[in-house]
């Protein structure tokens, strides 16, 4: 029966100060490191950058494609996590024990981010940026990577020749009488533009998004009962591959991932949305010389970012890396000119501006009302 | 007569409520036993009272808590929270007695076997039970495919992202909770009473009514209470089997501190919960209390 007091303590103890895990977790390990690391005034090569990304596949390509050659380029090494959150950037650099490095941000994350003053501003005599595009420089972050979302299915379902060409298909019960996942959150996710395309909206008429004209598209199509949400990037291909659903939203990656390891999945890019992902460094990183050579090392080292780019099907904000992809590798990329008719662009602007009340809209929307 | 129902029922209380001296013991100087309490004083003080006071600065941030309270969100996860932990409560409780009954009445080595497989699915992680239901339940899941496999439904019943799955994992997790103080309270009935109720020719149903049914009645509340305070801090099972109109208010936590960071409302929300949960804690101390005087006496 001790086990039994235990358990049931600590589990009510953890959640009701569900707030402060992010704070206290990282508490004993800050311990071991607090004493040694401020008398580090470089980057030695023994440093280890601590680097926070999204997990699953991506962190595997991550670490073959860039990490990994920076370590053997530099002798810097990087301890690279799945849980990166902007809640968890945020209560590090509250409580002065900031854990992380270099941490990885979607757009309207970032935007907030430095609105809330949470950032440290980029070095670019550190960061040359000779190969860094000039969209991607920014004074907090850089916007790193650009990557596509996607409606992806089951194959074994569903045959690519049934397979839905664009979002009304999607979202159409007649055609498809199963459960979609779609991803509960919308800091990255974008089927609310995606209910938009859906009823007709042109690409350049989504901004400034009608969220109430498609929360009500979605109740129609499919309807809340044809629909179920994801919370995590890894979870639609276990829901694919799993046959839970036939259909998801997904991110081209991810579905690219997948096809390598095997996995009967398949989606397409035409109606996808291009959005793009920030590194920034946390006020107060411990390692943050570090962190911005990795960063010079991600924007300009050609083989490594070609590695990147041909091995995730995503675009790294590296253009002497895009300058030695062939020409089939580049034309599947998110920023390919090719796809640029059919696919939206989003305005992160918006987000950033809209992301808390649409989310708190879209979560009561999911719940009923 | 309680000593064997109180201990049981009690640990987790006491232990989740923090240093409760000893009662009615014999008197000691005054500093030993606070020498005794110091590791589990200063251990709460950091580990437990800080946080706490942590949070309750924080939640006075930003008009916190009309803020929260305003949240249609927040409403709807509490009347949830409420509703979920109600009907688990009162499935557990059922269940539980059923199945207490039926260890008590079976011999010591049924009984062993019978224990072993309540403290199972106890020692299993709440997780791993979870999975396990969502494997079952999905639309191609056992269940389903048992159902359909038999002709009694034509195409899937939505057994998983709903209600009725979330409170089928949560009584499976609560089960324990239940069985171990009701079982308690019937291993304390005196033999002789229904020994004696049967010599003056009541039956089967006049003793369970008049004899075994208000002699727990202590132990059943006792259960039905812990098991309602654990189901109010459910944070998993919503998410790994519910569907978005099942979250309950440690979900609405979660995502006022991860997806909306705001951590002033995450910590009011935190302590108005905690705040429900004391009240219902000296409820139950109070009915554990009562029911050892009124068996005492």
């Amino acid at each position: 029966m001790v086990e039994n007091s235990d358990r049931s303590m600590s589990r009510r103890t953890l959640l009701r100060t569900a707030g402060f895990t992010a704070l206290a977790a990282p508490f004993a390990g800050s311990l071991l490191t607090a004493c040694s690391s401020k008398s580090t005034p470089s980057a030695k090569p023994n440093t280890t950058v601590t680097v926070t990304s999204y997990g699953g596949s991506y962190n595997d390509q991550l670490t073959k494609t860039l990490l990994k050659p920076f370590e053997n380029k530099t002798g810097i090494r990087s301890t690279l996590l799945a849980n990166t959150s902007l809640a968890g950037l945020k209560a590090q650099v509250r409580s002065g024990d900031v854990q992380w490095d270099l941490v990885e941000l979607t757009a309207p994350e970032y935007l907030q981010a430095v609105d809330e003053g949470l950032l440290e501003k980029f070095d670019y005599s550190i960061i040359s940026d000779k190969g860094l595009p000039s969209y991607a420089r920014a004074e907090y972050g850089i916007k790193y990577l650009s990557f596509l979302f996607v409606m992806a299915w089951d194959q074994t379902h569903i045959p690519d020749a049934r397979a839905p060409r664009n979002w009304e298909q999607f979202l159409d019960k007649a055609k498809y009488p199963t459960k979609r996942s779609v991803y509960g959150q919308l800091s990255d996710s974008s089927i609310l533009e995606a209910a938009r395309l859906a009823e007709g909206v042109p690409f350049d008429k989504i901004y400034p998004l009608d969220v109430d004209a498609a929360l009500r598209y979605l109740a129609r199509h499919p309807g809340r009962d044809k629909l179920i949400y994801h919370t995590a990037n890894q979870e639609p291909i276990q829901q694919l591959t799993s046959g839970e659903v036939a259909l998801s939203t997904s991110f081209n990656n991810r579905i690219n991932a997948a096809r390598k390891d095997g996995a009967k999945l398949n989606f397409t890019a035409s109606n996808g949305v291009v959005a793009g992902d920030y590194f920034v460094v946390p006020k107060g990183a411990r390692n943050k010389e570090a962190a911005f050579r990795l960063m010079d090392f991600m924007s300009n080292d050609a083989d490594a970012g070609a590695d990147f780019d041909r091995t995730t099907n995503l675009t790294l904000a590296n253009t002497r890396a895009l300058a030695k992809l062939p020409r089939e590798v580049a034309d599947t990329l998110p920023t390919s000119p090719k796809l640029a008719d059919t696919i939206l662009v989003r305005d992160d602007a918006w987000w950033a501006k809209n992301l808390k009340q649409t989310e708190q809209r879209f979560k009561l929307w999911q719940a009923g009302s | 007569m309680t000593s064997t129902a109180t201990p049981v029922a009690a640990t987790p209380v006491t232990a989740a409520v923090g240093a409760d001296p000893p009662r009615g013991r014999p008197r000691r100087p005054r500093s030993a036993w606070l020498l005794l309490l110091a590791p589990v004083l200063v251990f709460d003080a950091v580990l437990f009272l800080t946080p706490i006071g942590r949070l309750v600065t924080q939640s006075t941030h930003d008009q916190a808590y009309q803020r929260v309270l305003k949240d249609p969100l927040v409403v709807r996860s509490m009347l949830n929270t409420f509703e979920i932990s109600a009907l688990s409560t009162l499935a557990t409780v059922v269940i539980g007695y059923l199945l207490a009954v039926v260890i008590w009445r079976r011999g010591p080595l049924m009984r062993v076997i019978l224990f072993a497989l309540v403290l199972l699915p106890f020692w299993t992680g709440v997780l791993v039970k979870n999975f396990a239901w969502a494997v079952l339940l999905q639309d191609n899941g056992l269940v389903n495919s048992a159902l359909q496999g038999l002709g009694i439904t034509d195409g899937p019943l939505a057994l998983l992202h709903n209600r009725f799955a979330v409170i089928v994992g949560m009584v499976h997790y609560l089960l324990p909770y239940a069985v171990f103080p009701i079982f308690a309270a019937l291993a304390a009935i005196d033999d002789r009473l229904e020994l004696a109720a049967r010599s003056l020719g009541a039956g089967e149903a006049s003793v369970f009514r008049r004899i075994i049914l208000p002699l727990t009645v202590p132990g059943v509340s006792a259960a039905g209470l812990l098991v309602f305070i654990i189901s109010t801090g459910f944070f998993i099972t919503p998410v790994v089997l519910g569907g978005p109109g099942d979250m309950m208010i440690a979900n609405e936590i979660d995502f006022y501190a991860r997806q909306l960071t705001d951590f002033a409302g995450a910590s009011a929300l935190a302590l108005l919960l905690t705040l429900v949960v004391s009240v219902l804690v000296a409820a139950y101390q109070r009915i554990l209390r009562a029911g050892g005087e009124y068996e005492a006496g």
